[in-house]
């Protein structure tokens, strides 16, 4: 048993052999632990053995539970001891083994004495061990003391409490929030720690309640926080507030921006740093608020300490990504910095410059780059390599330079994100850069003939597959992919057998050839290589002439499944073989309402080859024929638009909601994509009863209501409502989810016979004036304008009265017409006093309209409009005015 | 001279210190806390809290030093008792003499725990607590309804005794100490 692990030991470094810790073995180790019931008590020895037993525990060494609950046992004997160190490795020791141990509730009454105990020590981690070991029932009895060891006047025990506290509110927040008074005490607390502590448990306790967090926000911010590392959490507290009340303040100065400000001069690096931070993060920041927080981490970047160095650059290359101009001032800075010792300084500095570089500078940076970039880790090498991506997007003509740096840097060692990264940026810049397009193929083609992750194989073939048959010469690429037939494994050769048939849906003059390639591939020793390869032969004809393909084929072939892939996944599942073959319009069309965590995080990442190309005419193409397909709603004519999906339930509830509003000329139909998330629960008879009082030219024509909606996987309930035709009407309707309610058995998935009608109140929904405009941009904004003709303009002037900045305002105008801007428009300038914004769009009934926006703003940012509006109709020109007059 | 006295009484200490560990069991609500502050330091307390788990106590009398482990007597930690009677010099059982329905879980709880083989030869004291009370039973009653004849493997006393009146303590430490010395 101990000799495996000593000689793992031997095999390391030299450094190994001056551990304290060198071969060290569970089971002698066990056997030592015998010392803890000898009567006489040797409190060091003792200590030592604890102290062997935790760096077993700690290097992941796994005791069963027999072992685990012996030692425990036997550490409980050392309650006799009156040693305090031996004491204190005891605790350590209880909280270790107690998830593992059975009955560690033994020692409760020795820590509730340990609780009360004179010795300070013994208190704080008696509360600390307690609270770990602790149940519901007996946290009633305790809490008592726990209470008042929150305000305890040591603070060692006072912050054992509150940690402790944090600790427990994941298990019992009810008892946990009845401290609040106790916990609120100890924020005023002296003590640096304990102020800490305590205003991260009351920030906790209060965290679901926005109001009471902006609260304790707008108390602390008035000072009397002492600690730096409570001052850290308050300014992320703050931020927080900031970002949830920054939709709702649509005038005036940001709120607690002073606060922010004020932290900037604090005494604590720490603090300046976190409120430099907190600045540069705001939603919409304005350089006049960014100046400040640049200037303070534009002087840490020349402190000698390197961690001050590392924050300040990193937090600079962030804003630089959004506000390059700002960051321009540190410029002289951060190229000092690009020759710091310290590796990730100068990564961050030199992507930093990068971004907000000029033309001139590219050259002598991407030497600079090279130089170095074998020292890096493989994180920093991919923030270079998205940072050439941007600066090739910015600068298109440097794309040659480039474009070499990311082929060279594909050639040598990497892990798969990196690599990802760099195949990532590659395409990319082909798709964006024409030029560079066949340079590119062919790095990518020279990268898949040494490439080890099958992944990115499969990907750059597909890839291949669709810009290959494109080029000047497409024949060039067939050599790369066909030696993938012959070398690589069973899932890359599937690739490229579709990849080949590609070329030759695509390139006629190349089919025979492609052809007897392909032929070869029906030998494959894989049964998916051979498939492909028959099914692609067949159908594109494969009888050796030169044929063109037909359009119908190539769809069927290599054209887009129009389902969630999710949904054909779960339907396949659940089909039973049988001989009714599997029908793929059976499969639900509507894509799940998409998890929180997605949504939190925007999509701002230009997205390379993983991108799905689910552009809106698809969507909407679905959507027309799913509701043509329903008797109900085929008399309505074309339909219009339908809206992107609005939630109607918060996420994580019981059953998720959202609609999508379709609009047709004379009616409205309100698709309810219903999700079941309760594996007990299958719903019957989904309903939606929509109250259009509040919406009063609408009335309610037809429904389809759900009849099954099982756990878990999306269903649809329609609503369809009669309107004046043409007529741009709006209105607000109030929703409720009516359904008779089945108990599931989660073991054998059978529903009871018996159901109970039920109803769930869902969020309103309104139909606004931009439900009735399609987005669709003009190429040349000059050209149609100028065609439309002035007939039927309309021009007038608004004051939009005071704004918080002139951007706020031209978005605000943007999504109440729901156009699309045109020739990049819709971003102001920072620091621009006025503005022109060009929109286009078509209104319903499929009228053109284009929009020419001027926006003024003037001291006190008050925003004044002038809207010009051509259409090829009078009243839908005057309605456009409507609607903005209106809103 | 009182110097001298406790510099000899140290030393001697020394030379003739004894040390012993004993475990009190019993049910819950037998006076087992109460019984070890009362050899502790003589004193009662109404209001007891259930013990959860154990309570360690230390206690010198002469110069013998005691270390007593208390034990929680719910349901439980019953079958945790075995592991703290190992090796100890006696175990003592605390019973509600005053309690008569609880006398039979008493009696079988007592003689699951004796037969467990690591325990086996070491001394039980029996106490039957409580006897301050009118409804209490007597010494011979305790010792039949408890079936202590039956024990035959060790050495088996009873005696009954009042910790709220601290009766008969004395002879309780006198047998404790007594058993100190044939412990090693």
């Amino acid at each position: 048993m101990a000799q495996p692990l000593v000689k793992k030991d031997d095999d390391r470094d030299d450094e190994a052999e001056y551990s304290p810790f060198l071969g060290i073995e569970k089971g002698a180790v066990l056997q030592e632990a015998r010392v803890f019931n000898d009567p006489q008590l040797d409190p060091r020895r003792c200590s030592q053995v604890i102290t062997k037993l935790l760096y077993l525990l700690n290097q992941g060494e796994s005791f069963t539970k027999i072992e685990a609950t012996e030692v425990f046992f036997a550490v409980t004997k050392l309650f006799q001891s009156r040693d305090i160190g031996l004491r204190r490795m005891v605790y350590l020791m209880i909280k270790e083994l107690s998830p593992s141990a059975d009955e560690v509730i033994i020692v409760t009454s020795s820590l509730m004495k340990d609780m009360n105990s004179k010795t300070d020590m013994y208190r704080a981690n008696a509360i600390r061990v307690l609270c770990r070991i602790t149940d519901g029932t007996l946290l009633t009895q305790i809490e008592r003391y726990l209470k008042q060891a929150i305000v305890d006047k040591n603070p060692v025990v006072a912050s054992a409490a509150l940690v402790s506290g944090i600790h427990l509110l994941q298990t019992n927040p009810e008892v946990v929030k009845r401290w609040s008074n106790e916990v609120q005490e100890a924020v005023q607390s002296r003590a640096a720690l304990v102020q800490f502590h305590a205003l991260a448990l009351l920030h906790q306790i209060r965290q679901n309640d926005r109001l009471a967090v902006s609260k304790l926000v707008t108390s602390l911010t008035r000072g009397n926080v002492r600690s730096p590392l409570a001052q850290c959490l308050l300014i992320r507290y703050t931020s927080q507030v900031i970002r949830e009340s920054a939709t709702s303040a649509q005038t005036g100065d940001r709120p607690f921006y002073d606060f922010l400000e004020g932290c900037l001069r604090h005494k604590a690096e720490m603090v300046i740093f976190e409120a430099a931070r907190a600045i540069t993060e705001l939603s919409g920041v304005t350089s006049r608020e960014l100046t400040p927080a640049i200037t303070v981490l534009q002087l840490f970047l020349s402190s000698s300490k390197p961690v001050l160095r590392f924050a300040a650059v990193r937090t600079l290359n962030k804003v630089a990504m959004t506000h390059p101009m700002a960051v321009t001032n540190c410029n002289i800075d951060m190229e000092s910095l690009i020759s710091d010792q310290n590796r990730s300084i100068a990564t961050l500095a030199i992507t930093t410059l990068l971004k907000t570089g000029n033309e001139s500078s590219v050259d002598r940076l991407m030497k600079q780059i090279t130089n170095f970039m074998s020292d890096i880790a493989d994180e920093f090498k991919i923030v270079v390599v998205e940072a050439i991506r941007s600066l090739c997007l910015k600068f298109p003509l440097k794309y040659r330079a480039l474009m070499n740096f990311l082929s060279n840097i594909l050639r040598e060692e990497g892990g798969f994100d990196y690599k990802k990264a760099i195949v990532d940026s590659i395409v990319i810049l082909i798709r964006d850069i024409p030029e560079a397009k066949e340079s590119g193929l062919l790095h990518l083609c020279e990268f898949i003939e040494d490439c080890e992750f099958t992944y990115l194989s499969t990907q750059i073939l597909h890839f291949l597959g669709d810009e290959g048959p494109k080029t000047s010469d497409p024949s060039k690429y067939i050599r790369y992919i066909y030696n993938r037939v012959h070398l690589e494994n069973a899932t890359v050769r599937a690739a490229a057998v579709s990849t080949l048939s590609k070329f030759g849906a695509m390139v006629d003059s190349l089919k025979p050839r492609i052809f007897v390639l392909l032929r070869r591939c029906l030998f494959d020793s894989d049964d998916e290589v051979r498939d492909r390869a028959t099914l692609y032969i067949n159908t594109l004809g494969g009888d050796g002439e030169v044929v063109e393909t037909d359009k119908d084929v190539k769809t069927f072939l290599f054209g887009s499944l129009d389902i969630p892939l999710a949904n054909l996944e779960t339907s396949l599942k659940n089909y039973d073989p049988s001989e009714e073959p599997f029908d793929i319009n059976s499969v639900p069309r509507e894509i799940k309402s998409q998890p929180l965590a997605e949504k939190k995080a925007p999509g701002k990442k230009p997205t390379g080859l993983g991108a799905a190309p689910t552009g809106p005419p698809s969507t909407v193409d679905a959507y027309e024929r799913l509701l043509s397909s329903i008797p109900e709603f085929s008399g309505f004519g074309k339909l219009f638009k339908s809206s992107a999906p609005v939630e109607l339930t918060e996420a994580e509830t019981e059953y998720a909601v959202n609609v999508v509003k379709h609009i047709f000329d004379g009616h409205v139909v309100f698709q309810y994509n219903c999700t079941n998330t309760i594996p007990e629960q299958l719903l019957e008879n989904v309903n939606v009863v929509v109250d259009a009082s509040e919406a009063e030219e609408f009335s309610e024509v037809a429904r389809k209501p759900l009849s099954s909606l099982p756990y878990d996987s999306p269903g649809q309930t329609f609503v369809a409502f009669e309107k004046p035709d043409g007529v741009p009407a709006i209105g607000k309707f109030s929703n409720v989810l009516r359904f008779t309610v089945k108990e599931v058995d989660p073991t054998t998935g059978e529903a009871e016979d018996d159901g109970v009608e039920d109803e769930y109140q869902l969020e309103d929904l309104e139909v606004v004036a931009a439900d009735y405009m399609m987005k669709v941009g003009v190429s040349n904004f000059r050209n149609a304008w100028e065609s439309m003709g002035p007939d039927f303009e309309r021009v007038d002037e608004y004051g939009l009265g005071p704004r918080d900045s002139l951007a706020e305002a031209v978005n605000a105008v943007i999504s109440l017409l729901g156009m699309q801007p045109c020739e990049g428009t819709e971003v102001v300038p920072n620091n621009s006093r006025s503005h022109t914004c060009l929109l286009s769009g078509v209104y319903i009934g499929n009228v053109r309209v284009l929009v020419r926006l001027q926006f003024g703003i003037d001291g006190p940012k008050d925003v004044a409009m002038k809207l010009a509006v051509r259409s090829e109709d009078e009243a839908v020109s005057d309605a456009i005015h409507e609607i903005v007059a209106s809103g | 001279m009182g110097l001298w006295d406790s510099l000899l009484n140290w030393l001697r200490s020394l030379f003739f210190k004894q040390e012993m560990e004993l475990s009190l069991v019993g049910l819950q609500n037998a006076g087992k806390t109460s019984l070890v502050n009362s050899i502790a330091t003589g004193g009662y307390n109404e209001d007891m809290i259930p013990t959860v788990g154990f309570n360690m106590k230390k206690v010198t009398k002469g110069n013998v030093t005691i270390k007593l482990w208390d034990l929680g007597g719910q349901r439980r930690f019953r079958t945790m008792w075995e592991r703290y009677c190992r090796g100890v010099s006696a175990i003592v059982y605390v019973v509600d003499a005053a309690d008569r329905d609880s006398v039979p879980i008493s009696r079988s709880e007592l003689h699951d725990l004796l037969t467990k083989p690591s325990l086996s030869g070491i001394p039980l004291l029996v106490l039957g607590n409580k006897i301050d009370k009118s409804e209490a039973l007597s010494k011979q009653a305790l010792v039949d309804q408890l079936g202590l004849e039956s024990i035959t493997d060790r050495e088996v006393c009873c005696y009954m005794i009042s910790c709220k009146d601290s009766v008969n303590i004395d002879i309780v430490i006198d047998w404790l100490i007594k058993h100190s010395k044939t412990a090693k």
